[in-house]
């Protein structure tokens, strides 16, 4: 008998669709495997990428409130995602819906009059309810954690990723700021750790896994973000690891696709291997290589998971 | 000897208004240096981020304007994590942004991405830089 599998929402994000689709189908393989099937909001949007600091731009939040807004109205109570920004902009917009009175009756009002199109039938609806903050936002690794839990990953390894040295990147926006994000303790986390123990790898610890890889100063000051990559990477290496892990979209742009910039400026500098920490999970529950996209990354990691040349498993 | 400082108009206004945008109470800066030792980017910073939140309890608006160190920040929240007294210096900083900007004017816009790049990059960088750094 096949086994029904539970209904969860999930938001991947614009950049998942687009530049990093490896993050988005591996999320999709390891939750189908795990018994997940995946909804994504209607007509959902970009999130806006960056939480408004100041009340100024408040208006920033209408975009993760719509979303989440929506998740509401198609009868979710939790959606997750994969993208640290995402889920530090949906968390903390859900958080202000909640503790901010004067940001809930701005924001609400500002979205009240939304007009949604049915696409069938043309049929326009507005008039939106308030959205109070009552859709819990997660991360998968939380998700993982508090919900599917260890035990269930383990019974379902299909390959054996011991020989895969690797360090956990948790970069900024998956703990901070303090207080407000609480997937774990900002100045001591492990969630990271564990989840790379539990699918079979060896973790090593350094220092550089709560730094900042330069976020989107990549654009606007390249050379202070790949001195930031650098010795995020360097850091990795003489701990003795071969791999990187993170979820983040962005570090992964300034930790992978940029390693060439990153050695014109530090000519010593040595490539590595990052990964996704779902094609590492996806990896061990033995999906196809073909769905890891691992052909998208720029210091190729094959054979950090054992894959040679011809793309045959050693 | 006692010293008292008498703020002018427009430097007290100035004050009164990042603690209004940021939300934050800058006052309660006593100058610890934390955020400034943990920064990952003061290496390149002209001035430190303790230096920032000086420079607004004194009411400077004249010294931040043209700073580097405002857009260095990129709200990694190291220092709020490490404040002794809770201070949120990526909000200061970007109230402080928000004030100084040159109306009408984009500190980053589009036309600063080179061409070559345009295919590379990832739309959360694009709109997260732009959100940042331009009006």
């Amino acid at each position: 008998m096949v086994n029904k599998k539970t209904k969860l929402h999930y938001y991947p994000g614009c950049t998942l669709k687009e530049k990093t689709t490896n993050l988005d189908n591996t999320t999709y393989a390891v939750m189908d495997l795990l018994g997940y099937e995946l909804i994504e909001p209607e007509n959902w949007t970009c999130c806006g990428a960056e939480f408004p600091l100041t009340e100024e731009k408040i208006v920033g939040l209408a975009a993760p409130v719509r979303i989440l807004r929506q998740v509401k109205l198609e009868g979710g109570n939790e959606v997750f995602t994969v993208c640290s920004f995402c889920f530090n902009v949906l968390k903390r917009a859900n958080e202000a819906m909640v503790t901010d009175p004067l940001k809930h009756k701005r924001i609400n009002a500002f979205l009240k009059d939304d007009i949604a199109i049915d696409r069938v039938t043309g049929e326009k609806t507005t008039d939106f309810p308030e959205y109070n903050g009552d859709v819990s936002v997660l991360h998968l690794l939380e998700f993982i954690r508090d919900e599917i839990g260890y035990e269930k990953i383990r019974s379902l390894l299909k390959r054996d990723l011991s020989k895969v040295k690797v360090v956990p990147y948790y970069g900024c926006r998956l703990l901070r700021p303090k207080g407000k994000i609480g997937i774990d303790e900002p100045d001591d986390p492990s969630i990271f750790e564990e989840f790379l123990e539990n699918i079979g790898c060896e973790v090593i610890d350094f220092p550089f896994k709560q730094e900042c890889c330069g976020s989107y100063l990549s654009l606007s000051m390249p050379d202070a973000a790949s001195e930031a990559s650098y010795n995020i990477l360097r850091s990795a290496e003489l701990n003795g690891a071969d791999v990187v892990a993170l979820s983040c979209p962005l570090c992964y742009y300034n930790l992978d696709r940029r390693q060439d910039r990153i050695k014109e400026k530090f000519p010593e500098f040595h490539e590595m291997p990052v990964f996704f920490f779902t094609q590492l999970l996806a990896w061990a529950l033995g999906v196809d290589e073909e769905v890891l996209g691992l052909d998208q990354h720029f210091c190729d990691p094959r054979s950090a998971i054992g894959i040679d040349k011809s793309g045959v498993e050693i | 000897m006692r010293i008292k400082l008498k703020f002018e108009e427009n430097e007290k206004k100035f004050i009164d208004r990042v603690n209004e945008l940021s939300g934050e109470n800058i006052y309660s800066c006593y100058q610890c240096g934390c955020c400034s030792s943990g920064c990952p980017f003061v290496f390149e910073m002209d001035i430190l981020p303790n230096q920032i939140i000086r420079l607004v309890q004194m009411g400077r608006e004249e010294e931040l304007i043209g700073s580097k160190a405002l857009f260095l920040c990129a709200s990694c929240f190291t220092c709020q994590s490490r404040c002794p007294k809770g201070i949120n210096i990526a909000n200061v900083a970007e109230a402080v942004r928000h004030l100084i900007e040159p109306k009408g004017k984009d500190y980053f816009g589009p036309q600063e991405i080179p061409v070559e790049l345009a295919d590379e990059l990832p739309q959360q960088a694009l709109v997260a830089v732009y959100r940042k750094f331009s009006k």
